[in-house]
């Protein structure tokens, strides 16, 4: 997930998606584009400072992975109490959306054709190109072979002409006398 | 994509670690931390606007201006850590 741009010390939360949160918290609301900067810079604030202060929550404990725990926990270190119960719900419907996904292509999987049998087809399609492939192959080398040939009658015939009736080369004819 | 594709955030998440990676000390975290991050966030952005706004209509105005989110992390102690980010 790299960032087009470079530098990643320019990343702020897009100011269409701030626009569109004000907008749903105040509708019908007039908001000056300076005070809407100011929110887009604290919302950078906001989240160095969250993460920070989760990193080192994590630090403190045995994990090398700050954990959405950790997030919580900073939330209330940090006096963001009541912002924790919302945080709660969020990931208890992310845990449900993932068990829905994993339920659903697992359904998929389960249609009617167990994995052993997708396997043996699997196996049977690869003899079988296999099988096309080498019957190409040797049918190109045929040709290729009779082709040779070919180009070698002609050149010989070009360079030794056949002489006419009566010579002693004609052999056939002798041999049925 | 309907059905699976429920919008749990407004952020995109990959700007929200893109964020959180910025700071060199941070270490890695994990897809629900940074979910839980951006909620967070939203929800701040909630207060914040809401704050703000309680303080234009203070002023009689109806356009919430600079000041008045000035205003709003100043009313707030939370929102100490936003002192430097005023000017």
């Amino acid at each position: 997930m790299a960032s087009a741009s470079g530098n990643d010390d320019d990343l702020t939360i897009p100011r269409a998606a701030i626009n569109k949160m004000i907008k749903e918290t105040l509708p019908n609301v007039r908001v000056a584009n300076e005070a809407r900067e100011l929110v887009v810079s604290c919302c950078t604030e906001f989240i160095h400072l969250i993460s920070s202060e989760a990193n080192e929550i994590c630090n403190k404990s045995e994990k090398k992975t700050i954990s959405p725990e950790h997030v919580i926990q900073a939330l209330e270190s940090l006096g963001f109490c009541s912002y924790i119960s919302e945080v709660k719900e969020v990931l208890q419907e992310c845990k449900t959306v993932a068990l829905k996904r994993r339920k659903a292509s697992s359904r998929l999987e389960n249609l009617g054709i167990p994995e052993e049998e997708l396997l043996r087809q699997q196996q049977e399609l690869f003899a079988k190109a296999r099988q096309q492939q080498a019957e190409l192959a040797q049918q190109e080398w045929l040709q290729m072979q009779q082709a040779a040939q070919q180009a070698q009658l002609a050149a010989s015939a070009t360079a030794n002409p056949v002489n006419k009736a009566g010579s002693s080369q004609d052999e056939e004819e002798e041999d049925d006398v | 994509r309907p059905g699976l594709q429920h919008k749990l955030l407004r952020l995109p998440l990959s700007r929200i670690k893109g964020l959180m990676k910025a700071d060199p000390d941070v270490s890695l975290a994990s897809q629900e931390a940074v979910f839980a991050i951006g909620k967070a966030t939203e929800l701040f952005v909630e207060v914040i606007a809401k704050d703000a706004y309680s303080f234009a209509l203070r002023g009689k105005r109806k356009t919430i201006q600079r000041k008045d989110v000035d205003n709003a992390v100043d009313a707030t102690d939370e929102f100490a850590f936003l002192e430097g980010t005023l000017d």
